[in-house]
């Protein structure tokens, strides 16, 4: 216990005496605050080793050394920090997409991992074919939208390409009914962000955001914006831009008021611990530095 | 110094014919869809939260209701043309432009999915017949304004009619969401059937075919996952009609078409407020959601449909068809550029294809940039002396080709 209390202390994982709102800690790097240190050690470790760990990753399928580099960084921190599974974002794969490019662009470069027996849970993003939810990597089963459960968290994926009717009927009625403690949500079009590229999708939002907050959700994660960002609570509700698993738009995060943190220097991924009422998480770049970190209270699900 | 609080009564006269003018101008042009698409784009970028609510809560009205008269109001005007006695009766009037819309259309298609497949992002592929819709209105003023009168005139319409219908067959049926019922089919032999009798019963007014038939069809395509806005095209052929030119959008002509029974004079100006909604509702996009979907569908449309119309045009001239007189390939090349602007087909479409998203939104930045079809006609009418910019132009005739 000793241990892992000061582990935590050494990183950053826990959080000063009564702050929950991530807006008040800023994560330990920021954007432009110079180049992260090569080799830097990942030190993750879990506060409770029965608490739900994942990480999460967007817009990595495109083969590059830089996906490589990133799925190594990832096997590292699994060391210290034995995630289970893998949120993927969407633009899971980029260009063609024929058998042998899910070996280049996914089996490869997680092949540690993948053995390891992690699985990763796919969302569509809009550069992925839409028959890739049938690729057992992913996880679908087959449907462009779908839920899952793990201890008390419920997590809900949902196809932003097409946000047809049904859909959002079928996301309504998960939500709305789902006992879990924790709803955690998770697409591939950010509803906020403050990328140069894309920014927010507010037709979007308008259709998704009452929805989350009329039924608890506590943190949605996107990806897209091949950044990392963070934005301060929205309604209650915690929003994660994790875009630069493997493509990245170096020096597109334009901060704004809504910015809490943010990296758009390197490729990013994410390890998130939950813990009772208290989701741990960390944002850790491919050269191993941490460029984020916080803790985020529970909403209330009734 | 003395002020005036009320305008001299001369002022008020003057005013008032002058808005009287300006609202004709406005309704004969059909430009209330673009001002209301000039304000959704504007409204969009301004105040997106504001104006993507509005647009959330009315965009089911005016796209599945409210579209049902718009589609009525062009049902009812082919229909007009092909019956005997109408300007577009016999088939042969009609081969060329046909197979022309035929060209265009495979010619959007095909630069659409070769661009969307060279992209690698087949999430948009559904979206092709976008690519092929002609804003047959929109066309009709390009040309107009470069031939005045000319041949060019019906065969462009023509060729927007096919195209357009084309376009619809294809979205009619929404393959993702169908799911046809066998209470669906039901509603909709019945709307049909109490048509045909309202036709057999000499029913002259249109109400009965609208307020009874028309909500009956509209349910049965609603609950099938069909697209409700064309509920009244298959009740639209049983209402009384009159042949009439192809002059789409001049002033209707004196006689039956002036009638109050008459569908045309009764909708008017409701069908124009919808389409100034329809441009409010659809044309706002954030300008930061363009995207691969953008630019397949602006190439497509202004390089794929108007090479398609080219070559197939050719092809069937080769196998022995003639073009109209007067209507000279410099003149068919101004023809081909006019019909890339989508716009009204154009968002009509995507939203028929796609649902709410950032797909959608990619698309309809791209229908609206179809509009860089306008200075490219131009260009080429003047660079190919077409029309009004014809060398001889001041000195040709009036065509009587429109009839």
């Amino acid at each position: 216990m000793l241990r892992h209390l000061a582990l935590a202390l050494a990183v950053g994982l826990l959080p000063a005496a009564g702050l929950r709102d991530p807006a008040a800690q800023p994560g330990p790097a920021r954007s432009g605050t110079g180049l992260p240190q090569l080799n830097a050690p990942v030190i993750s470790a879990p506060l409770r080793p029965e608490s739900l760990k994942f990480a999460v990753i967007g817009d990595f399928g495109d083969g590059g050394q830089a996906q490589y580099d990133l799925g190594r960084q990832m096997w590292a921190a699994r060391a210290g920090f034995p995630f289970e599974f893998v949120l993927a974002l969407g633009d899971n794969m980029y260009g063609r997409q024929e058998p042998q490019d899910f070996v280049t662009k996914f089996e490869k470069p997680y092949k540690p991992l993948l053995d390891a027996g992690v699985r990763f849970f796919g969302a569509l993003g809009n550069h992925d074919k839409p028959e890739n939810r049938f690729y057992p990597g992913f996880n679908m089963g087959g449907e462009r939208f779908y839920t899952f459960v793990r201890q008390h968290v419920r997590f809900v994926v949902l196809d932003t390409n097409l946000m047809d009717p049904k859909q959002l009927a079928w996301a309504d009625d998960t939500l709305r009914t789902a006992p879990e403690a924790w709803k955690i949500v998770y697409f591939h079009h950010p509803l906020y962000s403050n990328g140069g590229r894309h920014g927010s999708n507010v037709e979007l939002r308008v259709l998704l955001e009452p929805m989350l907050v009329r039924h608890g959700v506590s943190v949605v994660l996107s990806g897209h914006e091949h950044i990392y960002e963070r934005i301060k609570p929205q309604k209650g509700i915690t929003y994660f831009v994790e875009g630069s698993g493997g493509q990245l738009r170096k020096g597109d995060l334009q901060r704004s008021a809504t910015t809490a943190a943010g990296y758009d220097e390197d490729r990013t991924f994410m390890l998130i611990e939950v813990t009772g009422d208290e989701i741990r998480f960390r944002t850790i770049a491919r050269t191993g530095m941490t460029v984020d970190s916080g803790v985020i209270g529970r909403r209330s699900t009734t | 110094m003395t002020t005036h609080a009320l305008p001299h009564p001369a002022a008020i006269g003057s005013g008032r014919h002058t808005a009287g003018a300006l609202f004709h101008f406005t309704i004969e042009h059909f430009l209330l869809l673009p001002i209301g698409g000039l304000i959704a784009l504007v409204w969009a970028n301004t105040r997106p939260e504001s104006y993507f609510t509005l647009t959330r809560d009315l965009s089911f009205v005016v796209n599945e209701v409210g579209m049902a008269l718009f589609f009525a109001l062009i049902t009812q005007e082919i229909v007009e043309e092909v019956m005997p006695g109408g300007a577009l009766h016999t088939w042969r009037r009609w081969t060329l432009p046909a197979v022309a819309a035929v060209g265009g259309t495979i010619g959007a298609a095909f630069v659409y999915l070769a661009y969307v497949g060279f992209q690698y992002e087949l999430v948009l592929s559904p979206g092709w017949p976008v690519a092929g819709a002609i804003d047959i209105a929109f066309a009709y003023f390009i040309v107009k304004a470069i031939f005045r009168r000319h041949a060019a005139i019906p065969f462009l319409l023509l060729l927007a009619i096919a195209a357009d219908t084309l376009g619809l067959l294809a979205i009619a049926s929404r393959q993702a969401f169908v799911e046809v019922r066998p209470g669906g089919a039901a509603l909709m032999a019945a709307a049909i059937a109490l048509a045909f009798g309202f036709r057999q019963w000499k029913v002259r007014t249109f109400w009965p075919y609208l307020a009874i038939c028309g909500p009956l069809s509209w349910w049965a395509l609603y609950v099938d996952g069909f697209h409700p806005a064309l509920a009244l095209v298959p009740i639209v052929p049983f209402l009384p009609h009159a042949p009439r030119s192809l002059d789409l959008f001049a002033d209707a002509p004196h006689g039956r078409h002036d009638s109050p029974r008459h569908f045309e004079h009764v909708w008017k100006y409701p069908i124009q407020m919808v389409l100034f909604l329809f441009g409010l509702v659809n044309a706002g996009v954030l300008l930061s959601g363009y995207g691969t979907g953008t630019w397949a569908l602006l190439v497509a449309a202004v390089i794929g449909k108007p090479l398609g119309i080219l070559a197939a045009t050719g092809v069937a001239v080769a196998l022995g068809l003639h073009l109209p007189p007067r209507l000279h390939w410099r003149d068919l090349v101004v023809v081909a550029l006019a019909t890339s602007g989508g716009f009204t087909f154009g968002l009509f479409f995507a939203t028929a294809v796609f649902p709410v998203g950032p797909i959608l939104a990619e698309l309809k930045i791209g229908a609206v940039a179809t509009g860089i079809g306008v200075p490219l006609a131009f260009a080429a009418a003047r660079l190919l002396h077409a029309g009004r910019f014809g060398r001889h132009a001041h000195h040709a005739r009036p065509a009587r080709s429109e009839t």
